[in-house]
């Protein structure tokens, strides 16, 4: 569906996309996972025609895509980073004019508005100025206003910041739905849960290169260890932790302990160990690697800092 | 086309739910119209100021200072002061003493003292003392203007006194006497008349021989020709060749000026939204769409000249109601104009938003940008009182031309074909303008 090859943006001397390849095939729910500053918004502003790449080229559906609008990308939508509404309108009018630029009208559009707003539960506050929504609020609308037209591919920037847990699930139900429908999503996020719960494949990214591509189990599988325990670093474990040492890897990071077991060590060891010197079972964390960790493995740092 | 009329009505809505800018676009420029005719006076017939305090020390005995006292009763510019009200509320003739006082007391900025001695003997010309706090120039010109006027065409013979007076020093009072005595003789030998009638009125002064029966003809009451002598010294035959079937033309003068500026300010604050919709990430969702850069700016462009054309005739259709002015007589004509000012105009917002990296940096280089070109195209001021390269700048202000063509419209009721030169060089100004903005737009960050 969408295919970039080499795709390089330079903002001056600073390069925010460095040759990034990437096929996404119809139907995918495809996660954009990178910390602040890692390109993603500039990814997908490339692929939403906003900006012309500085080399490389980008394909949909067979088609290059070149800077600027037009009915190329009638087919996409983008829901912004940022709350892209006019604020002083009402959430029916916003969605109106989206909806006609979309070349949309009459009882169609109608029907589709109607539909829109009660997908993200609005329909009660359809003629409140958007200026008086909540966060939340606005950005559910603000994520319909950009499936009016029922694009095929739709590219979400963050679509989820500042919004309540609730209000993220009901974005993540509509966009579930919206997938089994068959509609193509690319999902940037620097929320590794959220990548994990949404997406069946996700491209790591970091100072606008993709550092891993691939289905959650392929890129789990990446990491050198299976489990991972951790503990709190007291005077009490310091014993524990000096002793397991033949046994795996043991950090120290903000007051815990993390202990990564090398390959075929087994974790009844370990608990004998930690039972010996008497301390309960509570204190240890039993984890299954995450992308967290695989993001630390690939560049030393954590995701948010 | 679609594309842009769906914007423009975007931006109608924006506009109308927006209070403030409907306020500032409509509501305040009509009122500030309305106190600025107020303050120029614009609906009066005649000009000029109204009751200036001016005190009165009349010392003189000399009948021709009096009358210069009732003279100046009359001048509607001034409100004659000759008492003074004392603590217990009787009055008293003001004395030279009390006027300095006073005038420290801003009772009054003006006051003229008639010595005794109004006649100089020493030199030619009258012995008048003219007190002042010149707090304001323009208006301490005026006053002096005035008086100046008062004595010259009211009482005429206080310099003919004067003149006698001078004489009787160089010369001897028998002398002067021989002198005017010959003079009335070969005044009557000339035109006739009383010999000792018209020697009495040289010496005293009266060269115009007002009360003499030379100065009428019989049955012509004394007084009538007085006015007339030195009125007639220059004759100016006036004739009014354009706007003479003008109503209100104070009014239609300067209203275009005005509305021009505010339609100015209207303008640089819908160029600011460019900057708003940019921020709020507008654009980003437009773009990805099916719209492109140019019909965006297409589309801000067009809603800013009909906002415009639609404030400018609302402006002209309050000066109507309030001043007078013969708007509806010249709908099509000013509406034309109205349209290409306000094309020149929103294209000038659209640059400013353009090149500003900031929209506080646009709304202030706005805000110096339109004072400027209000002050130098002549919106506060007519153009020809300031120098001359102020006169060639101001013909590169859009105010300028936009005021041009409506005083062509309004004032000499020239036909559309003839505006056309006008015309001309707002919308060539305007698509000149709008193409650089576009460039600019084009190369920026604005869309990204
Ligand atoms: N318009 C711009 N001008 C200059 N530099 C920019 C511009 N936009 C982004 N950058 C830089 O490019 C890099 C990538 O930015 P981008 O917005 O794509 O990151 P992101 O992954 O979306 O980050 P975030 O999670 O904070 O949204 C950053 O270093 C950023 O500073
Ligand atoms: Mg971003």
């Amino acid at each position: 569906m969408l295919s970039l090859q080499s795709v390089t943006k330079r903002y001056g001397s600073l390069t925010a996309l460095d040759g990034v390849s990437l096929d996404i095939a119809p139907g995918e729910f495809f996660g954009l996972l990178g910390p602040n500053g890692a390109g993603k918004s500039t990814l997908m502003s490339l692929v939403a025609g906003l900006r012309a790449p500085d080399a490389g080229s980008l394909v949909l559906d067979g088609r290059p895509l070149a800077a600027g609008g037009g009915s190329a990308r009638a087919a996409l939508g983008l829901v912004p980073q940022s709350i892209a509404l006019y604020e002083d309108l009402s959430a029916e009018q916003n969605l109106r004019i989206f909806g006609e630029l979309q070349g949309l009208s009459g009882a169609d559009l109608r029907a589709r508005i109607d539909e829109a707003l009660a997908a993200v539960q609005l329909a009660d506050r359809r003629r409140d100025p958007v200026k008086t929504f909540s966060g939340g609020m606005q950005r559910r609308l603000n994520l319909v206003a950009a499936l009016l037209h029922r694009p095929k591919l739709l590219l979400c920037d963050e679509p989820t910041v500042g919004v309540d847990p609730q209000s993220r699930n009901a974005i993540f139900e509509y966009l579930e739905r919206l997938n089994r429908e068959g509609l193509t999503v690319i999902y940037s996020t620097h929320y590794m849960e959220e990548a994990t719960r949404l997406c069946s494949r996700i491209g790591v990214i970091d100072h606008g290169k993709i550092l891993a591509l691939g289905t959650l189990d392929e890129l789990l599988t990446q990491l050198p260890f299976e489990d991972e325990i951790t503990f709190p670093a007291t005077p009490e474990t310091g014993a524990l932790a000096a002793g397991l040492a033949g046994q795996g890897t043991v950090t120290t990071d903000a007051g815990q302990h993390r202990f990564r077991p090398a390959p075929g060590h087994r974790l009844s060891e370990f608990f004998a160990l930690a039972e010996a010197r008497g301390l309960p079972p509570r204190l240890f964390t039993h984890q299954r690697p995450t992308l967290e960790a695989l993001f630390l493995h690939l560049t030393g740092r954590t995701l948010r800092e | 086309m679609r594309t842009l009329l769906i914007l423009i009505r975007k931006d109608f809505a924006l506009f109308f739910r927006d209070k403030t800018a409907v306020a500032l676009t409509f509501i305040i420029p009509v009122a500030l119209i309305y106190v600025f005719g107020q303050v120029f006076g614009i609906t009066r017939t005649d000009t000029g100021p109204t009751g200036i305090p001016l005190a009165v020390v009349n010392a003189s005995d000399n009948p021709g200072a009096a009358a210069l006292v009732e003279a100046l009763r009359s001048e509607k510019a001034f409100r004659v002061i000759t008492e003074r009200t004392l603590p217990d509320q009787t009055k008293r003739p003001l004395t030279e003493e009390d006027l300095a006082p006073l005038i420290r007391d801003n009772r009054f900025r003006f006051a003229l003292v008639i010595p005794a001695d109004l006649i100089a003997t020493d030199t030619f010309g009258l012995r008048l003392k003219i007190l002042s706090n010149p707090r304001n120039d323009i208006e301490t010109q005026t006053v002096n203007g005035l008086l100046q006027k008062a004595i010259f065409s009211n009482v005429p013979e206080l310099h003919g006194q004067s003149l006698q007076a001078r004489a009787r020093e160089f010369i001897g009072a028998p002398e002067l006497q021989q002198f005017n005595a010959r003079m009335a003789r070969a005044i009557t030998d000339a035109f006739g008349g009383d010999a000792a009638e018209v020697e009495a009125a040289l010496a005293a002064g009266d060269f115009t021989m007002q009360n003499t029966s030379l100065a009428r003809d019989p049955g012509e009451p004394a007084a009538a020709s007085r006015q007339d002598f030195f009125s007639e010294i220059v004759k100016i035959e006036s004739e009014q060749v354009v706007g003479r079937d003008v109503k209100a033309p104070a009014a239609t003068r300067v209203v275009g000026g005005w509305a021009m500026m505010f339609l100015l300010f209207a303008l640089s604050g819908s160029a600011t939204s460019v900057f708003e919709e940019k921020k709020a990430g507008l654009y980003q969702r437009l773009l990805s769409g099916t719209v492109t850069r140019s019909q965006i700016l297409l589309g801000k462009f067009c809603w800013g000249v009909l906002i415009g054309l639609v404030q400018l005739v609302t402006l002209f259709l309050a000066g109507q109601l309030m001043f007078g002015i013969d708007i509806l007589g010249h709908l099509p004509g000013l509406a034309i104009m109205s349209l290409a000012a306000a094309a020149a105009c929103t294209a000038f917002g659209m640059l400013l938003a353009a090149v500003s990296p900031t929209p506080q940096a646009a709304s202030g280089l706005a805000t110096f940008l339109i004072l400027m070109m209000s002050a130098i195209g002549g919106a506060w001021f007519p153009i020809s009182f300031m120098p001359e390269f102020i006169q060639t700048i101001a013909k590169f202000t859009i105010v300028y031309w936009a005021m041009e063509g409506f005083n062509q419209v309004l004032w000499s009721g020239d036909p559309i074909l003839r505006t056309l030169p006008t015309l001309g060089i707002l919308t060539g100004t305007a698509a000149l303008v709008m193409a650089v903005a576009v460039w600019r737009f084009n190369r920026g960050r604005i869309f990204e």
